[in-house]
């Protein structure tokens, strides 16, 4: 099997490519912010998000779902919630710094997700239900602002070693105060964990009522992992409000927690469990044999 | 038409000459208005700071030099010339400007890219206008001034990083925490750099403030001023929990502050950072503390060494500032040449139309009876004739004037047409 990308992929590898530009921007504008300005930046991310969002709102017309029904679909639409998180964040709070971290990141996790495709897998459901929506909304919107609370705590480390170490440069110039780094950490993560308490609440209703996941559902990696991210994010809150603790602690914490988080979103795939995904390239118009290509070129 | 600058700042003159030819405030609108009864039809502006005096003059005339600028200087302030002219700088026309935009732009200050001298300029200048001794010349060459400080101030980094000690301990407070409202500062010892960082603390919101001190009184008057409280020196400890700033310079010849007063205090604020700051030499606190998690400690040597490589960074924009000045004092000359070129081409004009009239007044007896309508036609072709010949003079002119080298051919004109005495007695 050879892939090739259909049309509508194409707006998605225009978004990639304006991330790439953005990500070069808003590096380049902390160490040369002569030569690299921080307004075509703004263009870039504004253009790149855009065309990501149009990319997902024509998949979800043509599925009639959410576009989650590969799991290149969902990876996409995760990295659009951060970046329309990030770039809330970022004139809700003047935070120049924000976007230097988030872009590159998620620049790197768009170019893995466009190497999906190459080998997709499929939603095996129907996935037009309700408990559809009240499982994956939460999550995805949890899952992202933890990750965008993960950004926050490598901020704040690396702040914290610039002013252990006494390295002052144009990086530290540009990084917000360590206190504003540890309120938006700690905004971010209060704003994810009802959300994903109310997307594993929906999800336990939807495997015990249809059934989807088989009796021992509880044994799903997927939902063990969830599990063990809610209880990760919980000691968080209570190291925060409990203990009310600061500082460098909770900012490691914080970057456990999302390793937890994408070890749930993408570990069930690499050791081969698939909950809710499964092969099912029929139904991926991208997909082509090499029979068909044959065809078509004697074809023509 | 010439523009002068003289004056002398911190680097040519010591304090002793300098306070001795400071205009005070009040002084200054009176020596402007002495200074244009002694030049009638000038333009002036005079700049007195504690670093710098200066008068910018210009005049139509020739009266303005290096001598008669001394003279009034020496007039004004009752003092011999010899006493100071040594010390004072002079600037003609293209170098004036150029002084007056290095000066503004903070280029030619103590502390480069500082910005109280672009305030200092424009108060000097405003005082000049009200008191009406500026004209259309030094409102231009003013104006432009300021415009060209903002935009080296923008478009370089002059004024980039603080360059005092105290001012760098507060931007290491603002990358600590966000707002200082609800930030305890506690002061150990009293010393004038405390009590900078401590105000600079208070005027970017801070409003508590703990003041110890071996000398109780002391500590008392200084936390009454800040609006603190003041404590037993044999307390301190029981005080550190409190405190997200430390400053601290006492004359103790040992640490004031040890590692377990520290890791104690950090445990009790549950991880809420601590700012350190130790100005004593000997030092106050023991280093060691700087290795205990969420605690930031930095001694005179950091912030000095920061406040240096800000100086140093400031020293590498010098170029970049220069090019942009130069580039605008360029553009000033043009303007002030052009007005130059502007009254020198009407004198022509006005020189030639004259002989053009004069030569048809002589003519109209000798042509005895013509028709009114013919003898328009003669006065308008010797018009025509006369406004071809001079056209391309105005135009070259202005061309001159635009890229330099106006100044010489207005010269050249008016000594080609025989016109430059009465340029001179008419002036």
């Amino acid at each position: 099997m050879i892939t090739i990308l259909s049309p509508i992929q194409y707006i998605f590898i225009v978004a990639v490519v304006l991330y790439i530009l953005d990500s070069i921007w808003e590096v380049g504008s902390i160490f040369r912010p002569q030569k690299f300005s921080k307004r075509l930046a703004d263009y870039f991310i504004l253009a790149g998000l855009s065309f990501h969002c149009a990319f997902l709102i024509v998949v979800s017309i043509k599925s009639g779902t959410l576009p989650i029904s590969t799991l290149f679909e969902s990876s996409t639409f995760y990295l659009s919630l951060i970046v329309l998180l990030s770039v809330i964040l970022k004139f809700l709070y003047r935070l120049q710094s924000l976007t230097p971290f988030v872009m590159p990141i998620v620049t790197g996790f768009s170019i893995a997700s466009v190497a999906l495709v190459r080998n997709d897998l499929a939603m095996t459901y129907n996935l037009k239900t309700f408990w559809l929506f009240a499982h994956i909304i939460p999550i995805f919107l949890g899952y992202a602002s933890f990750t965008v609370s993960f950004i926050f705590s490598i901020m704040y480390l690396t702040q914290e070693r610039q002013l252990k170490k006494k390295a002052f440069g144009p990086l530290f110039e540009s990084l917000p105060s360590l206190e504003t780094l540890d309120t938006l950490m700690w905004k971010t993560i209060t704003f994810g964990f009802p959300l994903l308490t109310i997307g594993l609440v929906a999800g336990t209703v939807w495997a015990k009522t249809s059934n989807i996941l088989g009796l021992l559902w509880y044994l799903d990696p997927k939902v063990l992992l969830g599990s063990l991210t809610w209880l990760i994010y919980a000691a968080i809150l209570h190291l925060r409000l409990g203990a009310s603790f600061h500082g460098t602690k909770v900012a490691i914490v914080t970057i456990v927690g999302f390793a937890i988080v994408l070890l749930t979103f993408i570990g069930p795939f690499l050791m081969g469990h698939k909950h809710g995904y499964e092969k099912r390239s029929v139904t991926l118009e991208q997909n082509v044999s090499p029979d068909d290509v044959r065809i078509t070129k004697v074809k023509s | 038409m010439n523009l002068h600058t003289v004056g002398l700042n911190h680097d040519s003159a010591p304090v002793e000459i300098r306070e001795k030819l400071a205009f005070s405030a009040s002084a200054v609108p009176i020596a402007l208005s002495s200074f244009t009864q002694s030049f009638p039809s000038s333009e002036t502006v005079i700049l007195s700071t504690c670093n710098r005096v200066e008068i910018y003059a210009t005049s139509p005339d020739n009266s303005l030099n290096k001598e008669s600028l001394l003279d009034f200087f020496s007039a004004f302030h009752d003092l011999p010339k010899e006493k100071f002219s040594g010390h004072m700088y002079h600037y003609q026309d293209i170098n004036a400007v150029r002084h007056l935009f290095f000066v503004a732009s903070s280029l030619d200050s103590l502390v480069r890219g500082e910005t109280q001298i672009l305030s200092q300029v424009k108060e000097a200048y405003m005082t000049a206008a009200s008191a009406e001794t500026t004209g259309s010349i030094l409102n231009q060459l003013f104006q432009r001034s300021l415009n060209v400080a903002k935009d080296v101030h923008t478009r370089t980094n002059i004024g980039k990083g603080k360059v005092s000690v105290s001012s760098v301990a507060v931007d290491l407070a603002i990358k600590i925490f966000k707002d200082f409202s609800d930030k305890t500062i506690f002061i150990i010892g009293a010393g004038e750099m405390c009590e900078l960082v401590l105000k600079h603390l208070v005027e970017r919101g801070a409003n508590t403030a703990i003041v110890a001190n071996r000398n109780y009184d002391k500590a008392k008057s200084l936390a009454e001023e800040y609006n603190g409280k003041a404590i037993n020196y044999e307390n301190l400890e029981d005080y550190l929990p409190q405190a997200d700033i430390i400053i601290s310079s006492t004359a103790a010849p040992h640490y004031v502050i040890h590692t377990e007063h520290i890791k104690n205090a950090i445990k009790i604020r549950r991880g809420n950072p601590m700012l350190l700051i130790d100005i004593a030499v000997p030092r106050d606190i023991n280093p060691e503390i700087a290795k205990i998690d969420n605690v930031y400690l930095y001694n005179i040597d950091d912030l000095q060494t920061v406040a240096n490589s800000n100086i140093d960074d400031r020293e590498k924009e010098l170029g970049k500032c220069q090019k942009i000045i130069e580039k605008e004092v360029e553009k000033f000359m043009a303007w002030f040449e052009e007005l130059k070129i502007g009254p020198a081409i009407s004198q022509l004009r006005n020189h030639f139309h004259e002989i053009g009239e004069q030569e048809l007044e002589r003519l109209r007896p000798k042509l005895g009876e013509i028709a009114h309508e013919e003898w328009e036609h003669i006065v308008y072709s010797m018009q025509r004739t006369l406004n071809k010949i001079l056209h391309k003079a105005a135009k070259v002119g202005k061309e001159k004037a635009k890229n330099g080298g106006g100044y010489q051919y207005v010269e050249t004109i008016k000594h080609l047409f025989g016109i430059h005495h009465k340029d001179d007695s008419k002036k």
